[in-house]
């Protein structure tokens, strides 16, 4: 029963983006400040906008989402992520428990999952634990096979959304590979502790979660099961890394918008700061990271929607450029804005310790450097 | 490519598509038996890379049980499995 095509031709829908990004402006409104500083998303408001579909943009409409392109999925990401990365970085959590679900799921755990993550339930994706961070083939979580039912042993760390998860899709160790398993928050055996006072994205609840002996039917573990660790979190990691730099392109949108409203008014020596060519390079410098990444994303976006194998390298390359650029657009407008920027929860300090943590997510620099100096070798070698 | 001038024309074709592709990426003349995870010819990307090109190329989708790195292992076991996988979508 082989049910459809891979990816269907670029969707239709991406009409819906304007009034999801009209959704996210309301719902956000001038909020994003404080919730940094509570380091805390209300919960209802993050069910009503799972509820219609801005967490799952790209969820196809047979399974209750939008069914947005990857490029429309992106631009709208930019747009949340311009206003809140908290919020952006749930997007992005939620999205890629729906893409694993949708990946590696069968039709059953697709229209069950994907029913739920678009009708309000939260999601969150468990990769990290106390001994595997950018080494995720050290992972000691297991999951094992036990009759009719799965058991899942281990610790996660820093798994975003984690604090306000209604499910959890968990990486772990399965007989000689590895496997990824859709467990709910409140099974038997499931443990939370919330991270405190992260330094960025400080309300997208991030959280420890240890699993003790927890019992699940085995249709809860996802297809691919014993395939080795990284072809599994690689199509995951994929969908992260752009909607990451998605989020980074939105980053680098509000720190132009604070930047330059700031520069265009703010008078000092007789002259509004726009003016003196020190504080104009650094517009300009905005300026064009704002342009690369959003270029570099769309780029990823297209291969997405084609189809194109290129996306995986390219998902790394605008992660890596994007998050990067983030880390020092946001620098500057923090420069640029001087003590007018520098209170705690306003847009360019949040989006100055938000843009570090995207420097270390879904792939550290240093990780990406590792992955693109492999594929530069083989390309151009 | 018509399914039906027969398997073993489908087979060539498809075998030499992926020697392309592989040929392509990773600048070395991968015979179709060649163990490709054995001589670290694929890394965690291309694998991915590998998987997307085969659904696309040849418009199939390898899910569930399919998902197996046995599948993937040489170009002719790739080969089998788009002709088994075309052949289920055909019915």
């Amino acid at each position: 029963m082989r049910e459809r095509k891979p990816r269907e031709p670029v969707p239709a829908p991406d009409a819906a983006r304007p009034e999801l990004e009209r959704l996210a402006t309301d719902m956000v409104g001038d909020r994003a400040d404080a919730w940094d500083l509570a380091g805390e998303l209300p919960r209802d408001l993050l069910r009503e906008l799972g509820g219609k579909g801005l967490l799952t943009a790209q969820v196809p409409a047979r399974y209750g989402g939008p069914g947005l392109s990857s490029v429309a999925g992106g631009e709208l990401t930019a747009h949340v992520g311009s206003l809140c990365s908290s919020l952006r970085s749930v997007m992005t959590s939620q999205g890629m428990a729906a893409w694993t679900v949708e990946r590696f799921g069968d039709e059953e755990q697709k229209a069950a999952y994907l029913g739920a993550l678009t009708s309000g339930q939260l999601a969150g994706v468990a990769f990290s634990e106390p001994g595997a961070g950018s080494d995720l083939a050290a992972m000691a979580t297991t999951i094992r096979r036990e009759g009719d039912t799965v058991v899942v042993d281990g610790r996660k760390v820093w798994v975003t959304v984690g604090a306000y998860a209604d499910l959890l899709v968990v990486f772990g160790r399965y007989g000689t590979g590895a496997a990824a398993v859709v467990v709910p928050a409140d099974a038997p055996g499931v443990g939370l502790e919330r991270v405190a006072d992260p330094l960025g994205c400080r309300a997208a609840g991030h959280a420890g979660i240890r699993l003790e002996g927890v019992r699940l039917p085995a249709d809860s573990l996802l297809g691919g099961a014993g395939l080795p660790i990284d072809w599994l979190v690689t199509s995951a990691l994929t969908y992260g890394r752009i909607s990451v730099a998605w989020g980074c392109v939105g980053i680098l949108r509000a720190c132009l918008r604070a930047a330059c409203r700031h520069a265009a008014t703010r008078e000092q020596f007789g002259a509004v700061l726009a003016e003196h060519q020190l504080v104009a390079r650094h517009l300009a410098e905005l300026h064009v990271a704002q342009e690369a990444a959003t270029r570099c994303c769309e780029h990823v976006s297209r291969c997405w929607d084609e189809g194109s194998p290129e996306l995986v390298t390219a998902a790394v390359t605008a992660k890596h450029l994007a998050a990067g650029q983030a880390a020092r657009g946001a620098a500057r407008a923090v420069q640029v804005m001087a003590s007018a920027g520098a209170g705690d929860g306003g847009p360019v300090a949040r989006a100055y310790r938000d843009a570090k943590l995207m420097e270390i997510i879904e792939g550290s620099n240093e990780i990406s450097q590792l992955l693109l100096g492999k594929h530069a070798l083989a390309v151009w070698s | 490519m018509t399914t039906h001038t027969g398997q073993a024309e489908t087979a060539r074709s498809i075998r030499e598509n992926l020697t392309e592709f592989l040929q392509g990426r990773t600048r070395t003349d991968v015979a179709p038996d060649v163990d490709l995870f054995a001589t670290g010819l694929v890394t965690s990307l291309f694998a991915m890379e590998l998987l997307v090109h085969v659904e696309r190329t040849f418009v199939v989708r390898v899910a569930g049980p399919d998902l197996t790195l046995d599948n993937f292992r040489t170009v002719n076991r790739m080969t089998e499995l788009v002709l088994r996988l075309r052949g289920g979508t055909d019915a």
